[in-house]
């Protein structure tokens, strides 16, 4: 599928604003999928008797997998992901087949000068434990294009 | 434990050739297709590109990371410029810290990225926590 949006304005952007919220459902389909594409085949993310002798649930999903979530849920809002300029976060919990993950965040603050924007963002998972937090992603956007036309 | 004398080492990997079909194969494992007049790779896709360094840190077998208890705790990026198909992108990752807290073991491992030209395409700064089994 593909989407195709214009880009965030950013004299439209407010501090305090909210971001649609992106909604995963994560599969051990998914898991494979992205441990191929990464070249991550750690088999804590890929077999299931290895996690659990390693002391974990069973075979968990990348962390990294649950930061893509986060970074689509701001490039989405933001329109193109050539404004993203920082993105950070604490993998607060595990992520397994079968969960799914809410990512979902709010501008922490806009500075005219700059023209950065600073968002706040979180994932939880269907229990609302947080699997990531302390997310922070920071956008710069280009100069403002100038009002009047040449005659 | 890990030998605290490790830090400081560093690896570096080959250039990454920057392919339609790597970011594309990428945007598919994660969900994110959104397409634009140009292909840019999503900026979480510097994971892929500088995938080697991580690897070279959990399989040296001299630092020898207990990897099996090893997850990924936190991480954090900075990106200079997009990534496009034909960069060609070298990242040098180094290992900067080995900390303890209470029963776990905080590894900090910082990387940069650089272009043909050598100039930044992104940084990064992952910190694996250990956990004593």
């Amino acid at each position: 599928m593909k989407t195709v949006t214009a880009a965030q304005d950013f004299e439209n952007v407010q501090s305090g604003q909210s971001l649609p919220s992106l909604i995963k459902h994560v599969t051990v389909e998914q898991i494979r999928q992205y441990a191929d594409a990464s070249g991550d085949r750690n088999p804590i993310h890929l077999d299931e008797a290895f996690a659990r002798s390693a002391g974990l649930p069973g075979a968990i999903a990348h962390g990294m997998l649950t930061m893509a979530f986060a970074n689509q849920m701001v490039t989405d809002w933001l329109g193109d992901r050539s404004l993203l300029k920082r993105m950070q976060g604490r993998f607060a919990g595990m992520v397994l087949p079968g969960d799914d993950v809410t990512c979902s965040g709010t501008v922490a603050s806009k500075d005219a000068q700059t023209r950065r924007v600073v968002i706040n963002f979180v994932a939880v998972n269907q229990r609302g434990e947080k699997v990531l937090n302390k997310g922070v992603a920071e956008a710069e956007f280009p100069p403002q294009r100038s009002e009047t036309h040449a005659a | 434990m890990t030998d605290p004398r490790w830090v400081g080492r560093s690896y570096e990997t080959a250039p990454y050739e920057v392919t339609e079909q790597s970011i594309r194969d990428y945007m598919a494992a994660v969900g994110d297709t959104r397409d634009g007049a140009e292909l840019i790779a999503p900026p979480t896709y510097a994971m892929v590109y500088g995938f080697d360094a991580y690897w070279q840190l959990w399989t040296d077998q001299e630092v020898a990371l207990d990897v099996a208890h090893l997850v990924h705790g936190e991480q954090q990026f900075r990106f200079h410029r997009p990534v496009k198909p034909g960069d060609r992108i070298r990242t040098t990752g180094r290992l900067t810290a080995i900390n303890t807290r209470g029963d776990m073991e905080l590894v900090t491992f910082e990387l940069t990225a650089r272009d043909d030209e050598d100039r930044p395409v992104s940084d990064g700064q992952a910190l694996f926590i250990i956990r004593t089994p």
